[in-house]
């Protein structure tokens, strides 16, 4: 019962920072507006309120709204290749997502490139496409037969992120002029957010998340060993392979909007797992949430810190994150995640 | 009887090269305690694999309850076959009771949603292998023996007819190993589960099962009772090595007592004490010391040139060598050395070299030691190799009718020969 009790302590607090924080968000940015002022024009935007209105309305709330997005998302994946791959130290990123978004970008900029596809602009346009193409190769380099053997999928990511870093620095040297953009955009940021990024971006993510939630508790089995995984009654390579598929979609939706904010997708589902255990279907919900808090947090200290310069919050996620892996590292008793 | 599964004509290869699985029939019946042994490699635990359907059959089928195991859907095999693998490590913290519980996954929805029933089996399979104390426990805080019993607590919650398990005990004491084979015959004999064990010990699978299986090299070589199958002469062929099959006086089960070599029994090759001396030249000894190296004979040449293509290999393989400079001819001082080799050799190999006024000294040398082995290959006519002007032949003639010479016409033959005399020279016989 004991575990009962801690499980829904845990929810209730994740809540209340889910609450908290968007207060904060809301309130704390560049200029702080009172959070009175803030209720109130969320409701109306007459006379005084009209200017709030639009800092609130059109500024600020997709921009929270997408942080929490970006965040969950990112740590839903982390949770998920983790699991999937069986190893801890796996981010999102690993499989190579990052590293073909950064390098679509970076032609896209340097090259000055222009398009536009299904609501879809042409940096996360390249970013998406980037993503996918990358992992798609990754996938079919490390398949043997039907099978994917997570090691291998693993190492080809690695080694084809190598690659694609290694093209993408060349492409920067070539566009020294546009190195600026290309580096905010590679620190992940969320400047700029509209809604239109978040309905852009939102259909994709929702059918990566499909799987995710679907298979959730079979993820729990696949932490056996596929082999047992197997000998439970699992169709280990079909699960494996669709929420590889949802984990990239998720993931490689988010960095169409985001750039790559590092940390959260390895950092937040280590926080959770200590939190709450290995079990899934309770690990996913709190990673997501968690996730998302972080980064709505990490991001208004980005917009706040230093005004009226913004910071490029995966700066500040990984100088948050950072410490706090070290500290979980050293505190880590058995040798067990 | 009835049959619970049924293999047929099973063949099993990794790739197209390397058969594992050479045709294997069997029929496991119902309530049977049944242990697959045979040695490292020879396919027990692929056989496994593919019972488990893990791996699918190259041709054959195998039939669980007269159905083709591979087409039967995953949750529903789940339901009815449990595997407990050989490796038993997770390296997520799940506690005992949650791992048991993943038993249950077969019978359960889309998300995990636990009924009352599944509780039940777990706690029934929680008290079969005794460890109700440890549910709240992390699995990795358990010993070898106590997380093994946890494995098959999860197996049994699959509430399975037949239980595989692969080497359950391979890595326990033996108070764990019989802990593990007293829970299994209770299993299978108050609970009526049928059994199929892979297993190394001879010993543990001839106490508990009913019926062994030896598998050799893919195939099966023996198979029926403990008694039938675990003989002295069946062992001795399918491990080669030699076994006393005794009979534990309390159980009545045969028992397998190896009998440990006697350290002065070494074969003389592992001790590297069987000395051969090669007589050679123009890459005409390479295969041979190639041989005598991979068999740990002691080698030593002699007389060659240094340079030479057999010198630059003996020197590599770390053999003695007699030697002189290039293109010099034998000198009495050589000799003098290279006799000492010969003497200190049990054997002399003289290998098909052609013989110049150069370095037909050496087969001189050797027309003095008439009691000593001298084994002479000869694939090609001696006329043929020789450029002294038939004063090599007429040496090689007369070294043939020494008492201790041999001529062989093939190397193969001669390898055999050096084979044997090397065994025989130890002091096992």
């Amino acid at each position: 019962m004991q575990i009962k009790h801690k499980y829904l302590i845990v929810i209730l607090c994740t809540l209340a920072a889910v609450i908290i924080s968007f207060i904060i968000a809301l309130v704390h940015s560049s200029t702080d507006i009172p959070l009175r002022t803030v209720i109130q024009a969320l409701f109306s935007a007459e006379g005084d309120l009209a200017r709030y209105a639009i800092i609130i309305r059109r500024i600020r709330l997709p921009r929270i709204a997408l942080s929490f997005l970006v965040g969950s998302g990112l740590a839903l994946a982390g949770v998920v290749f983790q699991g999937v791959i069986r190893n801890p130290m796996v981010d999102p990123y690993i499989v190579g997502i990052s590293a073909g978004a950064g390098t679509a970008v970076t032609f896209a900029i340097v090259y000055n490139l222009s398009f536009s596809f299904f609501y879809f602009s042409t940096i996360p346009l390249f970013a998406f496409v980037g993503a996918l193409l990358t992992v798609m190769l990754v996938y079919n380099l490390a398949r043997v037969g039907s099978k994917i053997p997570v090691m291998t999928f693993l190492l080809a990511g690695v080694a084809t992120a190598f690659m694609l870093d290694a093209v993408r620095s060349f492409v920067m040297v070539l566009g020294t002029q546009d190195l600026q953009r290309v580096v905010f955009w590679l620190m992940g940021s969320l400047s700029g957010t509209s809604w239109s990024d978040i309905t852009m971006i939102l259909p994709y993510y929702l059918l990566g998340l499909l799987p995710i939630i679907f298979f959730a508790n079979d993820l729990n089995l696949i932490l056996m060993g596929e082999e047992s995984a197997h000998h439970l009654g699992l169709n280990v390579e079909k699960v494996k392979k669709l929420l590889i598929a949802g984990a990239t979609l998720v993931t490689a939706a988010v960095v169409a909007v985001s750039g790559s904010i590092g940390f959260i997708g390895l950092v937040v589902p280590h926080i959770a797992r200590l939190l709450i255990g290995p079990d899934h279907r309770k690990l996913l919900p709190l990673a997501a949430v968690l996730g998302g808090v972080f980064l709505m947090l990490s991001d208004m200290l980005a917009r706040s810190l230093l005004p009226p310069m913004e910071i490029p919050v995966g700066i500040i996620t990984a100088l948050v994150g950072g410490p706090y892996f070290i500290y979980l590292l050293r505190r880590r008793k058995s040798e067990s995640w | 009887m009835i049959k619970m599964l049924e293999i047929d004509k099973l063949k099993f290869s990794y790739d197209d090269k390397n058969t594992i699985i050479d045709e294997i029939n069997l029929a496991i019946n119902q309530q049977e305690f049944t242990a697959i042994i045979g040695p490292n490699g020879s396919g027990k635990s692929t056989l496994l694999k593919n019972i488990s359907n893990l791996f699918t059959p190259d041709s054959g089928a195998i039939y669980l309850d007269s159905k083709n195991l591979n087409r039967i859907p995953p949750r529903e095999l789940a339901q009815k076959m449990s595997v407990v693998p050989q490796d038993t490590n997770i390296s997520f913290n799940f506690t005992v009771y949650d791992i048991v519980m993943m038993g249950r996954h077969p019978y359960q929805g889309r998300w995990g949603r636990v009924q009352d029933r599944d509780r039940e089996k777990v706690e029934e399979a929680l008290a079969l292998t005794d460890t109700r104390q440890f549910r709240d426990r992390d699995l990795n805080s358990l010993s070898g023996g106590e997380r093994q019993r946890v494995i098959i607590a999860r197996a049994l919650a699959q509430d399975p007819e037949i239980l595989l398990l692969d080497e359950p005990t391979s890595s326990l004491d033996i108070n764990y190993q019989r802990e593990i084979f007293d829970l299994l015959s209770y299993l299978n004999q108050e609970k009526n589960l049928t059994i199929l064990v892979v297993s190394h010990d001879l010993n543990l699978s001839s106490q508990y099962c009913s019926r062994l299986i030896l598998i050799d090299r893919g195939r099966i070589f023996a198979g029926g009772s403990p008694e039938e199958v675990l003989t002295e002469e069946n062992i001795g062929q399918v491990y080669q090595t030699e076994v006393k099959v005794r009979q534990n006086y309390l159980t009545g089960r045969p028992y397998v007592v190896l009998m440990p070599g006697r350290a002065e029994c070494v074969p003389a090759r592992l001790q590297q004490d069987f000395k051969i001396h090669l007589i050679s030249g123009g890459g005409t000894g390479q295969e041979l010391l190639q041989q005598f190296y991979e068999r740990n004979y002691h080698i030593s040449c002699g007389v060659l040139n240094q340079g030479d293509s057999d010198w630059e290999l003996a020197r590599r393989l770390g053999c003695e060598i007699v030697d002189i400079a290039p293109f010099s001819y034998i000198e009495e001082s050589d000799l003098q050395r290279n006799r000492e080799k010969i003497e200190q050799a049990d054997l002399v190999v003289v290998s098909e070299l052609p013989f110049g006024h150069g370095n037909l000294k050496n087969l001189e040398q050797l027309s003095g030691f008439s009691d000593k082995q001298i084994f002479l290959l000869q694939e090609r006519n001696i006329a043929e190799r020789d450029y002294t002007g038939g004063q090599a032949e007429k040496l090689w003639q007369q070294q043939l009718d020494l008492h201790g010479t041999r001529v062989f016409t093939g190397q193969q033959q001669m390898m055999e020969q050096i084979d044997e005399m090397a065994d025989r020279a130890g002091d096992c016989s």
